[in-house]
């Protein structure tokens, strides 16, 4: 059986990668530094994102069947491709920490009442252990079953929204240095396209199919923009006291009570994009470890995540200010370099295989 | 010239058959030439022996040789020449087998008889409309069954003998046009690679057929009616029918199949749409429920609707068990109850549902011992079990597993239970069909007859879930 996904499977994996770590918190941290503007930098660091993903199926259009990893050893040499699949490493493992310990926060205030930390870890941990052992085909087929359900309750949680009163929020308070200096501050929770690029050797790409990958790309993004417009409509000024984002819509609805609890529903929403995202972050950090070391397999590539997971996670999630602050004071750079100059250099590899080829050709 | 000493030789095989009492053996002379019948009583037709073998052999007048046996005399359809070392499986095959000492060469007629039921409506596939024929334990009428509703050229039936004490008959049958060779290939390998001393029933051969036979989740779909499998074969499916079984299973299985039904295609495709969808939230509650309930009790009472967590609160109050343990106990007692109602007589039955609805049950919420909600609940959950009764063994075990989870980890455990169940679902296939088809992966024609159901006239390809070898239906 051959571990590949379709472009569909990979355009649903973008769109779930895409939600991580915005959902939650960040339209808050961004409100407390740029109140309302933040919904400009928001959509210039979308923009950025969304030019990888070009890059990424000329990429994939120029080296059809070959590994990041092959493709960057031949031209930034073995050291090289060693030294950023390191950066990966890292920023895969950081990125499931900063899920996990914004949801953990989420699920202790809203559900559990109190300290629950083992059971989210039993229950994450050996969730992420089986899919990367499974590997990205029943991965991916499990998040394109459970797409239309999250879909939905995503959606739900917006329209929800409208149900209160709401008012356009005030754009223009912050300087445009602010606001350009947001984007790399908040630069580590975007840049998921990465894990797209670990995973190339992996999708069945069909040039028919390059618009539907594109699709879910924009819907994703679109979802996420309404989210912080709706949430910003909705709390205006007090938007950074309120740090469950998506749940927080459904809060002071008309039918909040009239139906019922609704917020099970932002909470399953949550709880089910955490799990596929910390599974592709797992993945991810698996798909690396082995191509740093080949000789050893996922096993043990396993083994080193669960450990430094729950060795970081004492360091940090312990630690929540610290996790918050690391996001924005060295996390960025990695952010910088993993989620924008990456793509960028491998627009450039485009271009020398173009150019090796036509040398030959000549 | 004396070819066999017939004497001598049923001697021999009523040795070697152990001096059974329903051994047989007849004799026909005419004139120095003699006729030895062998035969088992209990499997054989008397009448018919008589009136085709011994009522031709009084009026013919001619010189007797085996040729004129085989081709003038003998009044039998299935009449062949056989070795001398299969007499002893021919003998036990219900065939009649004739020795004679003017010939080295032995006859075997089949004249096998034995008692049979009417193809009447199973129990398990009862149909509002439709046809109500079901299959029953002979293999023969089984077939007739299928051929019946496909008249056509394509159809192949192969057969097998597998058992080494049974020697049980097996059919494999499939649409020659429509069937992948591949899976045909893959699946008559495995019935030949089958080393087992008897099959009693179908199931036997289940695990030698699936691909990973230590699964929970069944791999091969199965049916009691002729017009489910006459269909599932118009697919491109294959059947197995193993003779004494009136269960025939059928390969490649997709879990989309359990939630079809007959009477889906005997009714409007529209009410059968919305059939579909509640046999798929019977599905999710039967597993979910119990789970779920828990959970909300013992860790997110504070996502409860206020009405609904004050009557929770007034019936549980006072309750001598943990909510775990009470669910538990409910969910117990139901499992029990249900395997004494499969045991006992039906006329027990009434008694059962007595002791166990009106006794255990009222009693026990009046006693305090366990609360009314719980009950719904566990009962909600077993009798939506029932709308998927194919997978209900499945579901059952699934029921305990997420009772568990819902009751140490909360609703994060059976989020997180629920992906792991459908990340390993997905990463099972039957033959090479993925076991979630149509859905993941998304096959976007098949979803024509999948949850949401069109019109026969608008299913007019065949499901690619399959891999059948053409696409249209016609």
């Amino acid at each position: 059986m051959k571990d590949r996904i379709s472009m569909r499977q990979a355009g649903i994996i973008s769109l779930l990668i895409i939600f991580s770590n915005k959902i939650l918190l960040l339209p808050s941290l961004m409100h407390e530094y740029i109140k309302a503007d933040a919904m400009f930098a928001i959509i210039m660091l979308f923009a950025i994102e969304f030019l990888a993903v070009p890059i990424f199926l000329k990429l994939k259009r120029t080296f059809p069947q070959e590994r990041l990893y092959d493709i960057l050893k031949r031209y930034i040499t073995v050291v090289g491709a060693k030294l950023l699949y390191i950066a990966s490493l890292v920023f895969m493992i950081f990125k499931a920490l900063l899920v996990f310990s914004v949801v953990y926060v989420y699920l202790k205030e809203q559900i559990y009442q109190n300290e629950f930390v083992w059971i989210a870890l039993i229950s994450f941990l050996p969730i992420m252990n089986h899919a990367v052992m499974s590997g990205i085909k029943p991965t991916a087929r499990t998040m394109e079953l459970f797409f239309g359900v999250l879909i939905a309750g995503f959606v739900f949680c917006l329209i929800i929204s409208f149900f209160t009163p709401i008012s356009t929020p005030y754009f223009f308070v912050s300087s445009a240095k602010d606001i350009f200096a947001s984007i790399y501050k908040y630069a580590f929770t975007f840049g998921d396209s990465l894990f797209l690029y670990l995973i190339i050797d992996k999708i069945d790409y069909k040039k028919s199919e390059e618009k539907k990958f594109y699709f879910y790309v924009a819907f994703g993004m679109f979802l996420v923009v309404a989210l912080f417009f709706l949430f910003y409509c909705k709390y205006q000024l007090t938007s950074f006291m309120h740090n469950n984002a998506l749940a927080d819509l459904l809060v002071f609805s008309v039918h909040f009570n009239a139906i019922g609890r609704l917020d099970i529903v932002a909470m399953l929403t949550i709880m089910l994009s955490t799990l596929f995202q910390m599974e592709l972050f797992c993945y991810g950090f698996c798909e690396s470890f082995i191509s740093i070391f080949p000789p050893l397999n996922k096993k043990y590539a396993i083994i080193l995540f669960d450990l430094m997971f729950l060795i970081l996670y004492y360091i940090f999630i312990g630690k929540y200010e610290i996790m918050v602050k690391s996001t924005i004071t060295w996390l960025p750079v990695l952010g910088v370099i993993m989620g924008y100059i990456f793509p960028l250099a491998c627009y450039i590899f485009t271009f020398l295989k173009r150019r090796g080829n036509n040398e030959k050709s000549d | 010239m004396s070819y066999f000493n017939l004497d001598k030789k049923i001697e021999e095989y009523k040795m070697l058959l152990n001096d059974s009492i329903d051994f047989a053996h007849r004799f026909y002379e005419k004139g120095d030439q003699k006729i030895a019948f062998i035969f088992l009583k209990s499997i054989t037709s008397q009448e018919l022996l008589s009136e085709a073998v011994f009522t031709p052999l009084q009026f013919y007048n001619g010189k007797l040789s085996i040729e004129n046996l085989q081709n003038k005399i003998l009044k039998c359809s299935d009449i062949k020449e056989i070795e001398e070392d299969e007499i002893i499986n021919e003998i036990l095959g219900g065939k009649i087998i004739l020795l004679t000492n003017f010939s080295d060469k032995v006859i075997a007629i089949d004249l096998l008889k034995f008692p049979t039921r009417q193809p009447t409506e199973p129990p398990t596939s009862p149909v509002i409309q439709g046809p109500r024929e079901g299959f029953v334990e002979d293999l023969q009428t089984n077939i007739t069954l299928i051929r019946r509703r496909l008249k056509t050229k394509n159809l192949v039936l192969k057969s097998f003998q597998i058992g080494s004490e049974s020697q049980t008959k097996i059919a494999v049958t499939y649409l020659k046009d429509i069937a992948n060779d591949e899976i045909v290939r893959k699946v008559i390998k495995k019935l030949k690679k089958i080393k087992i001393d008897g099959i009693i029933d179908s199931y036997y051969i289940l695990s030698f057929l699936e691909e990973r036979p230590n699964s929970l989740f069944k791999q091969i779909g199965n049916a009691e009616k002729p017009d489910i499998i006459a269909s599932k074969m118009l697919e491109g499916k294959i059947a197995i029918i193993v003779d004494n079984s009136p269960i025939v299973l059928t390969v490649p299985f997709a879990i989309i199949e359990d939630l079809q039904n007959s009477n889906d295609y005997y009714t409007n495709h529209h009410y059968s749409s919305v059939i579909r969808v509640i046999r798929l939230l019977g599905l999710l509650i039967a597993i979910l429920a119990p789970g779920f309930y828990l959970s909300l009790q013992i860790f997110h009472y504070n996502i409860l609707p206020l009405n609904f967590l004050v009557t929770i609160a007034d019936t549980t109050l006072g309750l001598p068990f943990t909510p775990f343990i009470e669910i538990a106990f409910i969910f117990l007692l139901f499992q029990i109850l249900y395997e004494v109602s499969l045991r006992l007589p039906s006329y027990l039955g009434l008694a059962t549902s007595v002791v166990g609805a009106l006794i255990l049950g009222d009693t026990g919420v009046k006693a305090g011992l366990i609360s009314p909600p719980g009950v719904i609940i566990v009962a909600l959950a077993k009798i939506a079990l029932y709308t998927v009764p194919e997978q209900a063994s499945q579901i059952t075990v699934l029921q305990i597993v997420f009772l568990i989870l819902g009751g140490s980890l909360g609703i994060m455990g059976i989020m997180a239970g629920m992906v792991y169940v459908v990340n390993y679902l997905n990463k099972l296939d039957s033959y090479g069909t993925p076991y979630l088809a149509p859905y993941s992966p998304r096959i976007p024609k098949d979803l024509k007859d999948a949850i949401i159901t069109n019109s026969i006239i608008e299913m007019d390809e065949l499901p690619k879930t399959y891999s059948p070898k053409k696409e249209k239906r016609k």
